[in-house]
């Protein structure tokens, strides 16, 4: 039985992702978890593993595809090779829906290759990959509006091979080889790029460039009946309009595009909306049938602007400057990750109202202790880190101190209060700052929390790691104790309500009340959203922190 | 600091281009093989074209006006002052350019250009220097060049082209015009009306590919009359030059081949990208593969310092259209959000009558099934179009029937270029034809076509009965 895998649900509020690459192939023998491509969204970049065993029969997503949540990516034989099955259906009764396909395979390959019979030229065979050639003035994709052919199919030079539609017509693009059909690349309503591989083709002959220009639908419909036996007759006709294409005079495709869906602004209008970085197409007019004004694109922009948080009212927008006026610059697009950090963080930093509490924990004693533990540890992953403890002594904080512990709906005036205790930490990666969550804190031995930010950092850094293990956060770390610092402020992870930031621990004396003596300590800043949180329940609870780490046996006794 | 940019190629599109970027004060080095600008439209195109266009018309209406008791002699026709004063008209439009340019304080280099890499040109000085230019911005404006078949391009004096035909070297007897496009009928015209007995062969089934037939149909009726012979689907094999003459076998709809002699022939099939010679293996640059540069809606080529403009990036190739690519190249420089994304451009035929189009044709329609309706208006409902003789034309709107919004306009008769700019402007604003119905036009006027073509639309125009028809 052939089954399809899907992409599976992503998290909160994401319905797509970009397809980074494809890991497996058509053939390919996969088993359950392993990664079927890797995408990127606004969060992260990710594997995407398959949760089916089997042989894949069909890729039908490619690099550059953008990928739906529900859409399917690959077709899975589970019973293994796609030959047997095809045994199979053949001896066994066949379905229907699969008899239909086949005689309908069976009809395509009739109508199309009358000659089926005949023996294949011998000759080595190839697998050549057929790429959408050029298809015309400043076109450089297109829609593809069906695909003609499937995987098995034989097809021969210049048969059409998918429709397209661009800017200027629909035309089928015809292949520029014979053979098999091995793999579609390409499926229905996806974009093309001019050099996108559409299919891979088993083929015994020499392959044409792909042909510079692909001819209009309807003068092809009306060509193929007599393909065969006219084909002279073709070429000589399809030489007159070569030539006569070469004569023709202006005014043939050179009109701009106004059609029926063309957005009614005046250039004006068009003009603004575009300075201001809105879609004009996207803008609601409010003149008759739909006329879209200079006050429809302002208040568009406002909505849009407003809707970001309250917080953002009344802000101007200050235009950049022109700071090649002042030196070289080069403009580099942002990654997806550093865009959704930019907006993520500055909806965080308009919308809570931060406050940062400072503190120092003394660990003099448990650094002693720590070394301790770590020379018996055999593997550097067992170590104890500071993290670790962090963490620990993080989870059971937020039992004791539960608004700690919540989020805020200020639609609704609740808070809302966690029953778990999840710790996002946040790992610096080569492809930015990424926030991994340890699942169940507070019910971890420090150990096992050391083992899994260790596993999660890993993953993190290498971009294998999984959408789920960076959703669900209930307080964060973040830990530049490492690179150095006295204190910072850290922003609260929205919507989370408090972060807890580690500088680097220094001995500094510390008056014992008799004498200075030196102590290492460890500098901790604490962010929080006042919205749910008092200056004095922060203080209350950096200090709980504080003595948690200087008396571990108050996470046994309050813990 | 100011930024710095270079034009290569001064015709309306680099001179547009480069005044604009002097406006906006930046410093700018015009480049132009000429010693003033103007390019193809000034020197041998649009201008001097429209000049002698001007004279034929003169000629053709005081024929006509024995039909309305006047009667003048024959015109003698002095061909020696006719080209001088054609002269005259460009060197006074070209000369005010250069005055322009000094005014502007933009650096104009007579010669001629070529890239060595993405910020370097080599520029070839009319007066024989050479020298390297360095450059932050380049705008790429080196139009088209005439195309020719190669087969017939034979070595003789007696073959044209739109060039050499715009010199008048004398009145033919006889003129084959190969070619039914605009060049070939505009030119074709002024021939006739100075006496030639014109023939034009086109290779498809209608004269000027593309218009729709219905605004062609008035224009190919009054060729007939006045030209010796219109040839469709038919197309010139052979040509070989012979006493007094150019021998020409010509392949006829039938497939018979025709031997003629005539005084000249005309070859106007089109024009190409003039892109040979500018090094643009040099850049980043890319063409397509029929020679255009690939631009992006910011006019940038593949090099990001590089824009490319006008003819050479494609068709239309229209001095409008160069020109206002010209100045959104400039504002791209600037820093300005921009596009070049025009709703409509304006293609006319400056024939007698004119032909003028603009935004959706029927034809376009119909090949892309949108869904239309039309309303025309024909020019023997208008009293205007009756003072002056002229009832062949038709003014005709390319409506949305769900919005009723204007898509397209297609303008034939006298004066049908002037007046199609009302249409663009409409087709910008998105305007709809209650708004072409409402707005008053001046009476009377030809401009009352466009007006009463949307009364047509509602059945309710006052000079013309149809009534709506009811579904």
């Amino acid at each position: 039985m052939s089954k399809e895998f899907k992409l599976p649900e992503l998290g909160e509020n994401i319905e797509s992702a970009d397809v980074i690459s494809v890991l497996v192939k058509s053939g390919d023998k996969i088993e359950k978890e392993q990664g079927i491509i890797e995408i990127e969204t606004d969060k992260a970049t990710v594997e995407v593993p398959s949760s089916i065993e089997g042989t894949v029969s069909e890729v039908l997503v490619k690099q550059g595809d953008k990928v739906k949540v529900g859409q399917v990516l690959i077709k899975v034989d589970e019973n293994g090779k796609e030959e047997e099955q095809k045994k199979e259906t053949e001896k066994i009764e066949e379905k229907p829906e699969e008899k239909k396909e086949k005689a309908k395979a069976e009809k395509k390959d009739e109508k199309k290759k009358p000659s089926q019979e005949k023996p294949k030229p011998k000759g080595e065979k190839s697998i050549v990959e057929m790429k959408l050639p050029e298809l015309g003035e400043n076109i450089e994709s297109a829609s593809v509006i069906a695909v003609l052919v499937k995987e098995g199919d034989n097809i021969e030079k210049d048969q059409g091979v998918i429709e397209i539609e661009t800017d200027k017509a629909t035309v089928e693009v015809p292949s520029n080889v014979r053979g098999k059909v091995l793999e579609v690349l390409v499926k229905e309503g996806a974009k093309a790029k001019v050099g996108d591989t559409l299919i891979k083709v088993e083929t015994s002959e020499e392959v044409e460039e792909p042909k510079p220009e692909v001819k209009p639908k309807e003068e092809r419909k009306k060509e193929e009946p007599t393909k065969k036996e006219e084909k002279k007759k073709v070429e000589e006709k399809e030489g007159t309009k070569e030539e006569r294409k070469k004569i023709q005079l202006p005014g043939k495709d050179d009109q701009p595009p106004i059609t029926k869906g063309a957005a009614p602004a005046a250039p004006s209008v068009r003009r603004l909306a575009r300075e201001l970085g809105a879609n004009i197409n996207d803008i609601p007019g409010t003149g008759p049938a739909g006329r879209i004004s200079l006050d429809d694109v302002k208040a568009y922009v406002k909505n849009i602007n407003e809707s970001v948080g309250a917080a953002g009212r009344g802000i101007k927008k200050e235009e950049l400057l022109d700071f090649s006026k002042f030196g070289k610059i080069e403009r580099k697009e942002m990654t997806g990750i550093r865009q959704k950090t930019a907006q993520h963080l500055s909806y965080a930093w308009m919308t809570i109202p931060h406050v940062t509490q400072y503190d120092k924990a003394d660990i003099t004693e448990l650094e002693k202790v720590r070394k301790e533990m770590n020379q018996k540890a055999k593997d550097n992953k067992d170590k104890l880190t500071m993290t670790a403890i962090l963490a620990k002594v993080s989870a059971s904080a937020l039992k004791v101190f539960p608004q700690f512990n919540s989020s805020v709906d200020m639609d609704k005036n609740e808070i809302i209060y966690k029953k778990y205790s999840h710790i996002g930490i946040a790992v610096d990666t080569e492809n930015g700052l990424i926030v991994p969550v340890i699942r169940n804190a507070d019910i971890k031995n420090m150990t096992e929390l050391a083992k899994d930010i260790n596993n999660l950092a890993e993953k993190a850094r290498s971009r294998k790691i999984s959408l789920d293990d960076l959703q669900g956060a209930c307080f964060t770390i973040t830990n530049l104790g490492g690179i150095g610092g006295t204190a910072f402020s850290p922003i609260v992870n929205s919507p989370e309500v408090a972060i807890l930031g580690v500088s680097r621990g220094s001995y500094e004396p510390v008056y014992n009340g008799e004498e200075f003596e030196p102590r290492l300590m460890l500098p901790l800043s604490l962010s929080y959203d006042h919205r749910v949180i008092d200056g004095a329940d922060a203080a209350r609870f950096l200090r709980w922190v504080c003595e948690a780490i200087e008396n571990p046996m108050k996470l046994l006794v309050e813990g | 600091m100011p930024k710095q940019v270079t034009v290569i190629g001064a015709g309306p599109g680099g001179y547009a281009a480069a005044f604009l970027a002097a406006d906006l004060g930046m410093n700018v080095t015009l480049i132009d093989k000429e010693k003033n600008p103007g390019g193809v439209c000034l020197y041998r195109g649009c201008i001097p074209s429209k000049a002698l266009l001007h004279v034929a018309k003169l000629i053709t209406e005081a024929g006509e006006a024995k039909e309305w008791g006047i009667e003048f002699a024959k015109p003698k026709i002095n061909l020696d002052r006719l080209r001088e004063w054609k002269n005259e008209v460009v060197a006074k439009q070209t000369g005010g350019l250069g005055q322009l340019l000094k005014a502007k304080k933009i650096n104009f280099i007579q010669g001629t250009a070529a890239f060595l890499n993405s910020s370097t040109l080599k520029i070839k000085k009319t007066d024989g220097k050479t020298e390297e230019h360095k450059f932050e911005n380049a705008i790429i404006a080196a139009g088209s060049k005439i195309a020719t078949i190669l087969s017939l391009d034979i070595k003789s004096k007696r073959l044209l082209n739109s060039t050499s035909a715009l010199d008048l070297p004398e009145i033919p007897k006889r003129l084959l015009v190969i070619g039914g496009g605009y060049i070939g009928l505009e030119l074709g015209s002024v021939y006739a009306s100075l006496g030639t007995k014109v023939s034009v062969v086109e290779m498809l089934s209608g004269l000027l590919p593309g218009a729709d037939r219905d605004l062609v149909s008035h224009l190919a009726k009054r060729i007939e009359k006045s030209y010796e012979k219109v040839m469709l689907d038919s197309k010139v094999t052979e040509m070989k030059e012979v006493k007094n003459g150019i021998e020409v076998i010509i392949k006829d709809k039938e497939g018979k081949s025709i031997t003629d002699t005539y005084d000249y022939v005309l070859m106007s099939i089109g024009r190409k990208p003039r892109t040979d010679g500018l090094g643009l293996e040099n850049t980043k640059v890319k063409v397509n593969e029929r020679g255009w540069i690939k631009v992006n809606k910011q006019m940038q080529t593949d090099d990001p310092n590089i824009f490319a403009i006008g003819d050479i990036v494609g068709e239309p190739m229209l001095a409008h259209k160069a020109s206002h690519e010209g100045r959104t190249a400039v504002e791209v420089i600037n820093g300005e959000k921009v596009a070049f994304e025009p709703m409509a451009i304006p293609a006319v035929v400056f024939t007698d009558p004119e032909i003028a189009w603009a935004g959706l044709t029927e034809t376009q329609a119909k090949e892309k099934n949108i869904i239309y309706e039309t309303a025309k208006f024909p020019w023997a409902a208008s009293g205007r179009a009756s003072t002056l003789g002229r009832s062949d034309g038709v003014t005709k709107l390319i409506v949305d029937p769900e919005t009723e919004r204007l898509l397209g306009i297609g303008i034939c008769g006298p004066g049908a270029g002037e007046l199609i700019a009302e249409g663009v402007l409409a087709l910008e604003m998105g305007a709809n034809l209650t708004d072409l119905k409402l707005t008053i036009h001046p009476h009377p006027t030809l401009s009352e076509t466009i007006m009463e073509s949307a009364e047509v639309f509602f059945g309710q125009s006052s000079h013309l009965h149809r009534p709506k028809r009811k579904y």
